[in-house]
């Protein structure tokens, strides 16, 4: 028998295993804006593979969305995500903040969660996140189309820890966690929600968008000039299982979708952790242009309140959430936008 | 063996005469790396023009090898490429401080023709930006760094589609046009470079030159299948097309000769198109036929399906039972065609590429499977590119070597339809000189299935192979890099010098991707 020198061990799922096939490459909205191939997945792992640290690669680190658009693609089954938030961990602890404040601040709310009491309750939970919580009148509307429960702890100090490298303490993490003991969750956060698949992988989770698009309510009211914009990396966390739900709803309902052509989500924001901290200026507007480009949508509806705002600044569209399309005219009233 | 002395910088004699390899062991190596004689110079005069380079581990390490992953190196810095003018300026202070340049698109070779064993890497992806499209005419003008898929994804807004790529999504315009390309629609469209309209090129002394068929011809035809010696294509301007789904069939096969017969009979007639054969092994032989329109579908199926000798997949199932059935010796072979057909066959037909029965987006669909199911740090893929006439017999031992050296791989064939007044373009490339009207193009290609296996022995079987490729007078596609030692065997000395020579014209210093052919 030919030379097999030894059997390698099962694949491992870290940058080692990275062949440098550059599909990650196809779908970084990092890449898209350096045109750098070190500002890619593969290009950190090639670097880490030979030799680099952290600290240099801190820039395509410190660049990375985390929309998670890599992660379905990599043939090798790298947990791409997760290799930046640990790289983004290890810098936080190597290099000082630009905002040391925020990250001060953020470090005492994960303190004063912990001390919190757990408020165990029977119904599925929403979490809605910090943007969500900050309309309380579309709130509203989600609570009363989903007919769930806000969570007293919706963990987005955590989700913002996880998004700056800051280090969760145990007992807060487990706090959280035991607070969703056993609960079906809706989660807004796509960061939160690909977390707390591995953390708690026997639970029912589900992102905000599929939760809302699978209403009647709102599903009825999708129209095939419309431009659906799903929030990237809610998708992305549980791809298989969406790209199925999407592409059934596409047939359903015949609107487009921010799908490229490998059905990855394109995000319509990119921003990075300088943006995070609130030291460089925000979004560019980019991912949304390329999204809208050679399309001619009458509408576009979005699951993110983020990704409201990134449209809203680059075209003249109607720009609608999707919770928008099953409430009540006094409503599209305080949110003029919803219809131009 | 006296080595002889060589001035830094430059290439010494030959190393891959006919002779060279007399009494040598046949050992795979890396070319010797660059000793950076006058690196610091060469660098303070290219910063001082503004062009940005990068050093260091997180730069260069992302380069350190190819797809392929037998073959390292690292260049002492890097490029990424941003413009015409840029890349101008880097090569003529390359020319002036006789520094090596190494082109890389998509990094998608297998023998280290696109590694930089010391001095400059220069990125083209950095250039990868859709310049403009032509609905009406059907053309699109792009920066050559971008890559196939990249390009689909922009054509696709405007419901176009390229003519031709490689079944793999990170493959580069530029990288694909400097050596050919093939589709499974080539039997009928021909090569990938064949859709190139005109190009422009900066030379390996720093010009920018737009070329095509009519300006600058001489230029155009060694640039296309020209493997990076006579220029770095900047743009392209290509052929495109409207955009179709697919419609899809498969006919299996237990025998690879009546599979590469009615493969060529297809062809003959263009009675698809697109047609392909893959395997598992020469077990399972799929003959992949598809088609554009529902009225060529129609006459396929009326004219020609009835003459093809291969199964569908319920016949086939039967007639391997049956097979096995009496063979139970052969019962791993049994069990490891089932698990790979369980594991692959799902992959085309996933429901989100599928509408009305067709197929969508055929080349994300081909492409993750290939990278999910062949796709590894190493990839190994000896290929023979023959005349119609000589393909079934190169194919029937290339793939009894295939047998002696790995247990499982996996089959690749096409069809290359050759345009006679790109006759000039196809010279000392993979179309081999003997073909008329078709070349076919069959890659090996092992299955490592977390194997590890040593460098010598890839070696040994990429040797065998193209060692049949001697033989029958064939051509290869991956004949640089680590594999030019067949350049001069294959072509003779004659059309090598011829092209040394006029390489040498073209690039005194001989700095660009000099350890690929010459």
């Amino acid at each position: 028998m030919p030379a097999t020198l030894a059997r390698a061990p099962a694949a491992p799922r870290d940058y080692a295993a990275c062949s440098g096939c550059n599909l990650c490459q196809l779908v970084c909205p990092m890449w898209r804006s350096h045109r750098d191939p070190r500002f890619t997945p593969a290009g950190m792992a090639k670097a880490l593979q030979y030799g680099a640290t952290a600290a240099w690669l801190a820039a395509p680190v410190e660049a990375c969305s985390l929309c998670g658009a890599c992660d379905p693609v990599c043939p090798e089954g790298i947990d791409l995500p997760g290799l930046v938030m640990d790289l983004r961990l290890q810098l936080a602890n190597s290099l000082p903040s630009p905002n040391p404040a925020l990250l001060d601040d953020l470090r005492a709310r994960l303190q004063q969660g912990a001390a919190a009491p757990v408020v165990s309750r029977s119904a599925p939970l929403l979490l809605p996140g910090a943007d969500l919580r900050a309309d309380a009148a579309l709130l509203a509307r989600v609570q009363a189309l989903l007919g769930l429960a806000i969570a007293d702890d919706d963990g987005a100090d955590i989700a913002l820890a996880l998004e700056l490298g800051v280090e969760i303490p145990q007992h807060r993490l487990q706090q959280f966690l035991a607070s969703l003991n056993g609960h079906s969750i809706v989660a807004a956060d796509g960061l939160l929600l690909r977390q707390l698949r591995r953390w708690l992988p026997g639970s029912q989770r589900m992102g905000l968008g599929a939760a809302l698009s699978s209403r009647p309510a709102v599903r009825s009211n999708l129209l095939a000039t419309d431009l659906y914009v799903i929030e990237a990396r809610g998708y992305h966390a549980d791809y298989e299982r969406m790209v199925a739900y999407y592409d059934r709803l596409q047939l359903e309902t015949g609107c487009a979708l921010n799908l490229d052509l490998q059905r990855i989500a394109i995000p319509a924001v990119a921003q990075g952790l300088s943006q995070k901290l609130e030291v460089a200026p925000g979004d560019d507007g980019a991912q949304a242009k390329w999204i809208l480009k050679g399309r001619r949508p009458a509408r576009i509806v979005v699951e993110s309140m983020a990704d409201c705002a990134a449209f809203e600044r680059v075209c003249d569209l109607p720009v609608v959430h999707l919770a928008e399309l099953g409430e009540d005219p006094e409503m599209i009233k305080r949110r003029p936008h919803a219809f131009g | 063996m006296k080595i002889p002395p060589v001035e830094p910088g430059t290439v010494g004699p030959c190393p891959v005469a006919p002779d060279a390899l007399q009494g040598i062991k046949r050992q795979q190596t890396n070319p010797a790396r660059w000793n950076g004689a006058g690196w610091q110079d060469f660098v303070a005069e290219l910063r001082a023009s503004g062009v940005e380079l990068a050093e260091g581990a997180a730069a260069c390490g992302v380069y350190a090898t190819d797809a392929g992953g037998t073959a390292y190196g690292q260049p002492h810095g890097v490029v990424l490429a941003r413009s015409a003018g840029q890349v101008s300026l880097l090569l003529k202070a390359a020319q002036a401080h006789r520094v090596p340049v190494t082109v890389r698109g998509g990094g998608l070779t297998t023998e280290g023709e696109s590694v930089a064993f010391g001095g400059v890497l220069l990125d083209m992806s950095g250039m990868s930006r859709v310049l403009g499209v032509d609905a009406a005419a059907l053309t699109v003008r792009t920066e050559a760094g971008i890559y196939w898929h990249a390009l689909a994804e922009e054509l696709r807004r405007e419901n176009l589609d390229y003519l031709s790529a490689p079944l793999n999504l990170t493959s580069s315009v530029g990288g694909t046009l400097g050596v050919g390309g093939i589709d499974v629609n080539s039997a009928r469209l021909g090569c990938s470079a064949d859709q190139a309209i005109s190009l422009q090129v900066v030379t390996p002394t720093g010009e920018i030159v737009e070329c095509s068929d009519s300006e600058n011809a001489e230029l155009f035809q060694r640039v296309i299948f020209g493997y990076g010696q006579f220029g770095v294509i900047t743009e392209a301007t290509l052929r495109v097309r409207p955009y179709t789904p697919l419609a899809m069939h498969y006919y299996y096969y237990s025998s690879l000769r009546t599979a590469i017969e009615d493969l060529q009979m297809l062809d003959r007639n263009d009675a698809s198109d697109y047609s392909g054969i893959l395997t598992i092994m020469d077990c399972a032989v799929n003959l992949l036929v598809a088609f554009d329109s529902d009225e060529r579908e129609a006459a396929f199926r009326k004219n020609w399906e009835s003459r093809l000798r291969g199964h569908g997949e319920f016949g086939f199932a039967l007639c391997m039972a049956g097979h096995y059935a009496l063979r139970p010796w052969k019962l791993g072979e049994a069990l490891y065609l089932l698990q790979r057909k369980q594991a692959v066959f799902p992959e085309f037909r996933r429901p989100e590429y599928m509408r009305d029965g067709k197929m969508h987006d055929r080349t994300v669909v081909f492409s993750r499977a290939v990278w999910k199911h062949w796709g590894s740090r190493q990839m190994v893929i000896p290929d023979l590119a023959t005349s119609a006439d000589k393909f079934i017999e190169a194919v029937e031992r290339g793939n009894a070597i295939c047998r002696q050296y790995f247990t499982h791989y996996t089959l690749y064939c096409v069809g290359i339809k050759l345009r006679p007044e790109h006759k000039p373009h196809y010279e000392m490339s993979c179309v081999p000189p003997d073909a008329e009207g078709w070349a076919y193009g069959c890659e090996f290609e092992p299955m490592i299935e977390g194997g590890i296996y040593s460098r010598d022995h890839f070696q040994a079987f990429k040797n065998a192979i193209y060692d049949v490729g001697l033989d029958l007078g064939a051509s290869y596609y991956r004949f640089g890099g680590m594999m030019k030692g067949y350049i001069r065997r294959v072509f003779g000395d004659a059309l090598v010098d011829r092209h040394l020579a006029m390489k040498r014209r073209a690039d005194p210093a001989l700095i660009l991707n000099r350890d690929v052919i010459f």
